[in-house]
């Protein structure tokens, strides 16, 4: 009965010698019993499944005493393999300890393992990618998040450097404060006792305490214009300090621009005369700006002071006006020296001169552009220079210029 | 440390002699492959037995694949566990692939080693002609594939569900009762680093003695192999078996026990 069940048999001993084979597996094989009785277990096996059975099958066996469901290519007379699925069990037989087996040919299964085994493994595949592209999602989610630290960490920086530039800015103002307080009271303290100075000069060229000589008379005169400077100076000071510290009231209306043109020309025309410099004007008729007429007097006095006071003996100084937009502007031309270019703005600062030497000689303060440029910011204007080394310097007053139709 | 190293490769400790055996199991198996010839050492020696890590009941979390991917990560277990037992005149008993894992280790401490047994060993199972090593890669291919197909339900299916059930150990008990190896990627592994290894270039630098026991119609490690080795191990003893098969510490423990008692001559006592 068990020769021709519909499954092989084979027995075999620890030594692997087989003893018993049923005729199914015979046939499978094409192989007769005096063939393979006697013979080793291993000859009916693929080179493969000869070590899968000494390193698997055989410990299995000999260690658990069955093994189930393993899968073994056997080899036929004529060479070709067949898988087949084995369940063997070791036992006793005659006294001789024996491992039997059957064994089912698996071919159909084989194909729809393979097939199942590469869906799989293709699905995992697809897995494999997902997650692969989710982690480098996550990693990219990871470096924003980075960033955004550290952007964080770079936007309280700046803040604290904004917050540090803000004291250091109101340390700065403070300071200047405290220094045009300190100016102020400094000059008016000084002012007192030059103008005690001045009086009793007169006091002695009048000759109200007696006579004077000659040379008396001349030491007096050096002492009274001296000390017309030394007030002139303080006087400056005085003013800058005031504007700094915002203590100057301005009185801002239209002003026409011809009237005050002619105003400060009487004031200058004695120097024009005594270096014979030409003076030339040029101004739209009807032209105004809202401004402070004091303060532009003080501003076009200082700028054509300057003007006269650079231009070589001989040459000209302009006097132009114009509009242009809602600006109104006065420039003062001169044909003096010039001034380098990386000076143009420190000669706005207060006791710059372009030439120390010079302006030493030349008398003045130092402080008449610094103060002028006060006053025209303080009016809502502007002053500013342009210059031509060896050619000459121009200097313009922006004003606020009067709107069409305002009757302010 | 040592308790780590002793958890993670199953450690277990047996004999009430002083001098260590050190028990090293092979390919597809577990240290459960010795019980046939430890009864006899066990009132003379210290005996030592473990899993290799993926193997038998060993810790799975510390399976690293690069380092197992060659035999030098296996000889690397064999010393921590010397270490962390601080195990000396180590007397290496080692089946099949573990012979040339013990050999390894042997050279780079082999302060440590007294004896090397190796038992069906091969540095090289690929024919290299001259040398003879057995087996052709397709040979060894086919194993592979055996491998592959005998574990395609559990590579599948059944190792997937462990992973994600570690608190249902018994699925893991399934695979371990059922071929020693816990998990079959591991297993395939393994047969890579041992079919695909060559050793031969170790064999000269060997300083410890050793035995080497090669069995009759031994279709793993022919007597071709058995011999090489011979000639090529420095201070090594040769000796043929009645055994046949691969595992004759299974098949015929008694011949095994008696050889190995032979050439270790009287025991070390203390």
């Amino acid at each position: 009965m068990l020769d021709n069940a519909p499954c092989g048999f084979i027995s075999f001993g620890d030594d692997g010698r087989v003893q018993l084979i049923n005729a199914t597996l015979l046939e499978r094989l094409g192989r007769t019993r005096d063939e393979i009785v006697g013979r080793h277990v291993e000859s009916l096996l693929t080179i493969g499944t000869r070590i899968f059975y000494q390193t698997h099958f055989f410990p299995l066996v000999k260690l658990h005493g069955r093994a189930q469901e393993i899968f073994m290519l056997l080899r036929d007379r004529a060479g070709n393999d067949f898988g087949v699925l084995c369940n063997a069990v070791r036992r006793e037989r005659d006294g001789r300890l024996v491992t039997d087996c059957v064994t089912m040919e698996v071919d159909e299964r084989r194909k729809f393992e393979e097939a199942l085994v590469q869906a799989k493994q293709t699905a995992e595949g697809a897995t494999a990618a997902l997650e692969a592209q989710a982690l480098e999602l996550e990693l990219q989610h990871q470096q924003l998040q980075e960033q955004a630290a550290e952007l964080e960490i770079q936007s309280e920086a700046l803040q604290k450097l904004n917050h540090d530039l803000e004291q250091q800015r109101k340390a700065a103002d403070d300071a200047n404060l405290a220094k045009s307080n300190f100016l102020a009271v400094m000059s008016h303290e000084l002012r007192t006792p030059l103008n005690a100075i001045g009086g009793y000069v007169q006091l002695l060229q009048m000759g109200v305490h007696g006579p004077v000589n000659e040379g008396q008379l001349g030491a007096l005169d050096r002492i009274d214009r001296s000390q017309r400077h030394l007030l002139r100076l303080i006087n400056d000071v005085l003013n800058l300090s005031r504007i700094e510290a915002g203590r100057v009231d301005y009185k801002v209306e239209p002003v026409a621009l011809e009237e005050v043109v002619s105003s400060v020309m009487p004031m200058v025309e004695p120097q024009m005369k005594a270096r014979n410099l030409v003076i030339e004007v040029s101004l739209p008729p009807g032209l105004q700006a809202l401004a402070d007429r004091e303060k532009v007097q003080q501003i076009l006095l200082n700028l054509l002071t300057n003007a006269i006071k650079f231009t070589p003996a001989g040459k000209r100084v302009c006097v132009e006006g114009g509009r242009q937009g809602s600006v109104v502007f006065l420039r003062v031309t001169d044909a003096g020296i010039g001034i380098p270019a990386e000076m143009l703005e420190k000669i706005f600062e207060p006791f710059v001169q372009v030439d120390t030497s010079k302006s030493r000689s030349a008398e003045g303060t130092g402080l008449g552009l610094a103060i002028s440029r006060d006053l025209a910011k303080g009016m809502g204007g502007d002053l500013t220079a342009e210059s031509t080394v060896r050619q000459g310097s121009a200097f313009q007053l922006d004003l606020r210029a009067v709107e069409e139709g305002s009757s302010a | 440390m040592n308790q780590d190293v002793l958890r993670r490769n199953n450690v277990t400790i047996l004999g009430s002699g002083t001098q260590p055996m050190l028990f090293a199991h092979g390919f597809g198996c577990d240290q459960n492959m010795w019980r046939f010839v430890t009864p006899y050492f066990e009132s003379d020696y210290k005996l030592v037995l473990f899993d290799y890590v993926g193997s038998g009941r060993s810790d799975l979390s510390a399976y690293d694949a690069a380092r197992y991917g060659s035999l030098e990560g296996y000889a690397q277990d064999v010393l921590d566990l010397v270490h962390a037992l601080d195990l000396n005149d180590v007397i290496f008993v080692g089946h099949s692939v573990s012979s040339m894992v013990g050999i390894l280790a042997a050279n780079r401490e082999p302060d440590r080693f007294e004896r090397l047994i190796l038992i069906g060993p091969s540095p090289r199972y690929i024919n290299d002609a001259p040398y003879v090593g057995g087996f052709e890669r397709k040979d060894i291919e086919g194993l592979f594939e055996m491998m592959d197909r005998n574990f395609i339900g559990w590579a599948n299916f059944l190792a997937p569900a462990i992973m994600k059930n570690p608190d249902r150990p018994e699925l893991g008990e399934e695979l371990t009762s059922s071929f020693c190896s816990t998990d079959p990627v591991i297993a395939r592994r393994f047969a890579e680093a041992t079919f695909l290894a060559d050793n031969r270039d170790d064999l000269e630098r060997v300083t410890v003695p050793s035995l080497i026991l090669q069995c009759s119609d031994d279709m793993v490690a022919p007597t071709e192999v058995g011999e090489y080795l011979h000639r090529k191990l420095p201070g090594s003893t040769f000796r043929l078996m009645k055994a046949t098969g691969h595992c004759p510490h299974m098949s015929d423990p008694e011949e095994t026990v008696a050889l190995i008692k032979d050439y270790l001559g009287a025991p070390v006592t203390a």
